[in-house]
């Protein structure tokens, strides 16, 4: 660890993770500008949680992902308490470095009240005005079950933007259609959009809290019900957390089984996301058509799993779905019969030039700007981020097919990379790349398929779990990378600590940078093609 | 005298007609799309279950608007119900056309249109200023297309009367095609211009829920009840308005030249459903094949009616 040696007190490594133990809190800062600058790799995810009754103090683990040639994630661990009676732990805010870290940061305000010292930011994040100052809901002294009293008269202090014809347009909470709240707060000069800002956080639902009340498959039930369209995505990094703390090996009928499903999720969520913005240009019989091949795909996860969203598809240490030939012939069937439709749909849209006219430089997100918000999934690789957790961090049967085929010779990679830096991250580039994965995931289905182990579906071994044992679980969802980080409790059976972050959090501040160069018109188009999730971040 | 009263009372049945089936045409246009979309679609009736519906509702008034949120679905209503008067429908003639001339029908769907986008502005919600702002962006540009329009069939067919240039366009085009160059530049101007007028698509989207998109929506997004139903339906009496006049200035097929007898009349009235169904089928068609353009690009579609009626005027003086 060159230079940040004698920083750093211990090392432990898990598996694919690196555990550093700063000596001091005051090194945070120092720690995380050398793993993005000498081991080029990204912060991830910030994971607070109370262990004080353990270990006294506050912990909190930077989690960076090292980029490109290893499959490695380095958390920088540092504690914090109180350092007096009625004094908030304080760590250094590297925000300066890590822009993407202010809403980590207020979120942790937020759930435990440790300040981030130099946070420009001082505003609450997930708790709105009503909730009481000094009420700490993460905390382990926070009891479930408590009544929070209403606190009236605050408000929430938007950010300005004056001048000479300058109008402020607030939309939302509450919207035409059957979506979910959130606040939108243009400034606009005209049509044209000077400043957007987001509040979220309208139905927060505890699902951290809960988490830490409930057995660990009752909690894989949580998992799946945090945003219902990645039901697959969500509970599989937390059946890979459990399984990664307790060294279990899944039989390996059961990681092609989850992947089949994952790409099942993937194909019928992109197929709505692209029959969305078809709605959203104002042309539905694209979109009708779209949704036709959506409820398809549907009634085959219905078919197969019993669920027309998936839930109950994974178990921890294996699958709860058995796919026999008839099921899996079906699965054949079905997507054959939605790719001939899917590629005559979407050659119709590209040829329709009202169409393309409307989603070509809307919402242009930079690769900059996506790089600075850490921004992952389609939304990143759109901006010529060469992100993708199926590849980067190989987990369940990934390994042993190729998610995509630029990667598989020097030439195409090659090919790949000049492309990457040619893509300009508008609503088109989403679009296409979305009809590209569409095709992919079948192509991996059916490797799948053909390849498939006659194997159990569920591990013979119990759960050999240690007490406050912990690992990051992750997957990449339709939407993009969803991390989840699990500690057990003392009794092996319960969680002490679940933190999810999923690729909403992380792209919804992409939003407000996308629409700087855009009009209020085109704006459901730019939410659209990002294909954000209310109930994913508002946890 | 007994003729006079027969002339008021087809001029009455005129009006009458196109004010009660205008919905009905709503209605059809949106099972055309809806069909075409491989939907089922609602019934043709459903605009009269909707405007029934509304009628039985109360009504939510912002406490921040004035006498004129209340006043202009009533301004609105009478002003189209007004110029429906004026306009030849089945018979290339209409009673009250010494009343007004097609100049004045035009002046009333202003006059509508004032008081609706007041009406925006005044229950000062972002969304009411924002549909506002757009209409006047698009109205300023349709009219002048709209009045180059009028300017070309006025000077081919002689005269801003509505019952003489219909009469006229009946007479001349026997044959019922369209053979003078002017008229068909100025078809294409009229054409544009109706999709703006009646706010459908590439121009604003009648079926759409996204409130920062909307044109004519966004102005209206705060009323409810009674007063809602009264727009909708003005709405739709404007749309077969524009529809009507459409078809008997430019395709005066199967139209009656002059009064002359029952079994003409008769082909006149059929031949006018067909033509009006035929033309909102392919209104509702176009708005299955083409998505809503971006805001700030239908000014060119706007100006290429200009050029095109323009484009009619020179055919006219060659």
């Amino acid at each position: 660890m060159g230079r940040m040696g004698e920083k750093v007190k211990s090392c432990l490594v898990n598996s694919n993770e690196v555990h550093m133990l700063l000596a001091d809190k005051s090194n945070i800062p120092e720690a995380c500008s050398y793993l993005q600058d000498e081991l080029a790799s990204k912060l991830c995810s910030l994971i607070s949680s109370d262990e004080r009754q353990t270990s006294g103090a506050f912990v909190l683990r930077y989690v960076f992902e090292v980029h490109g040639k290893e499959d490695v994630f380095i958390a920088v661990t540092a504690r914090t308490k109180e350092s007096a009676e009625n004094q908030l732990p304080s760590v250094p805010s590297i925000v300066k470095k890590f822009p993407l870290a202010v809403f980590y940061e207020r979120e942790i305000r937020d759930m435990f009240g440790i300040i981030a010292d130099g946070n420009p930011d001082a505003r609450p994040l997930v708790l709105h005005e009503h909730w009481s100052a000094g009420v700490y809901p993460l905390r382990k002294d926070f009891d479930i079950k408590t009544k929070v009293s209403r606190d009236t008269g605050k408000e929430y202090p938007f950010i300005k933007v004056e001048g000479e014809g300058i109008c402020e347009i607030p939309v939302g909470p509450v919207h035409a259609g059957i979506i979910e709240p959130g606040h939108f707060r243009f400034s606009v000069l005209g049509e044209n959009i000077i400043n957007l800002e987001t509040r979220l956080f309208y139905t927060h639902k505890g699902v951290e809290k809960l988490a830490e009340t409930m057995k660990l498959d009752q909690a894989l039930l949580l998992s799946e019900r945090i945003s219902g369209d990645e039901s697959v995505a969500n509970s599989l990094a937390y059946c890979q957390a459990l399984e990664k703390i307790a060294h279990t090996s899944v039989p390996k009928r059961a990681l092609q089984i989850r992947c089949i499903c994952a790409e099942m999720e993937r194909i019928y969520n992109h197929l709505g996301t692209l029959a969305g913005i078809s709605t959203d240009v104002g042309f539905s019989y694209g979109s009708a058509r779209l949704n036709i091949l959506k409820e398809r795909m549907m009634q085959l996860n219905s078919v197969i799993s019993g669920s027309r969203l998936l839930f109950g598809v994974n178990r921890i240490g294996g699958v709860g779905i058995d796919l026999d030939a008839e099921k899996l012939a079906m699965i054949i069937n079905t997507t054959q019969i939605v790719q001939e439709d899917f590629e005559k749909i979407i050659s119709m849209l590209r040829t329709k030039s009202s169409v393309v006219d409307r989603l070509r430089n809307t919402g242009i997100i930079s690769k900059k700007v996506a790089y600075d918000l850490g921004l992952v999934g389609v939304v990143a690789r759109a901006a010529g981020l060469d992100v993708d957790t199926r590849r980067d961090h190989p987990y369940a049967a990934y390994p042993t097919v190729s998610v995509d085929t630029h990667h598989d010779t020097p030439q195409n990679l090659m090919e790949y990379k000049v492309n990457l830096e040619k893509r300009k991250g508008d609503a088109l580039g989403r679009f296409e790349l979305r009809v590209e994965e569409v095709i992919d995931s079948i192509r991996m289905i059916d490797e799948l398929i053909s390849d498939l182990y006659d194997d159990n579906i569920l591990t013979t071994d119990t759960l050999r779990l240690e007490p406050y044992g912990y690992a990051l679980g992750y997957a990449e969802s339709h939407r993009g990378q969803t991390i989840h980080w699990v500690m057990v409790g003392q009794d092996c059976d319960s969680l002490f600590r679940y933190k999810i972050r999923t690729a909403s959090f992380v792209n919804w501040p992409g939003i407000e940078q996308a629409v700087l160069s855009d009009i209020v018109p085109d704006f459901p188009i730019v939410n659209k093609s990002l294909d954000l999730s209310y109930s994913g971040n508002d946890l | 005298m007994s003729e006079t009263l027969t002339l008021v009372a087809i001029g009455i049945f005129q009006t009458i007609a196109i004010i009660a089936f205008a919905p009905l045409l709503m209605g059809i246009m949106r099972k055309v799309k809806a069909r075409t979309q491989k939907r089922l679609g609602a019934s043709v009736l459903q605009p009269y279950y909707d405007l029934l519906k509304l009628l039985k509702k109360d009504e939510v008034v912002s406490d921040q608007s004035s006498w004129i949120f209340r006043a202009a679905p009533w301004v609105m209503l009478v002003a189209t119900a007004t110029a429906a008067l004026f306009v030849p429908i089945f018979l290339p003639f209409s009673p009250f056309g010494t009343a007004g001339d097609i100049l004045v029908m035009l002046g009333l769907f202003g006059l509508a249109r004032f008081f609706i986008m007041l009406a925006g502005l005044d229950v000062a919600s972002a969304f009411g200023g924002l549909g506002t702002s757009r209409e006047m962006m698009i109205s300023a540009l349709v009219e002048p297309a709209l009045f180059l329009t009028i300017f070309v069939v006025s000077l081919t067919l002689g005269g801003t009367n509505l019952s003489s240039i219909v009469a006229a366009s009946a007479g001349q085009f026997v044959s019922g095609v369209l053979i003078v160059p002017s008229m068909l530049f100025a078809l294409i101007a009229f054409f544009v211009v109706m999709l703006a007028e009646s706010g459908r698509i590439p121009f604003d989207n009648p079926a759409t829920h996204l409130e920062l998109t909307m044109v004519h929506e966004a102005m209206v997004l705060e009323y409810s009840g009674k007063s809602l139903a009264m727009i909708q339906w003005s709405q739709s009496i404007k749309q077969a308005i524009l529809l009507a006049l459409f078809v008997n200035l430019f395709i005066p097929a199967g139209m009656a030249s002059s009064i002359v007898g029952i079994d003409t009349a008769a082909t006149s009235v059929v031949s006018f459903i067909a033509k009006v169904l035929l033309l909102s089928m392919l209104v509702a068609f176009i708005e299955t094949r083409t998505a809503k353009w971006r805001l700030f690009r239908l000014p060119d579609l706007l100006a290429m009616a200009i050029a095109s009626s323009m484009i009619g005027v020179l055919f006219f003086y060659l």
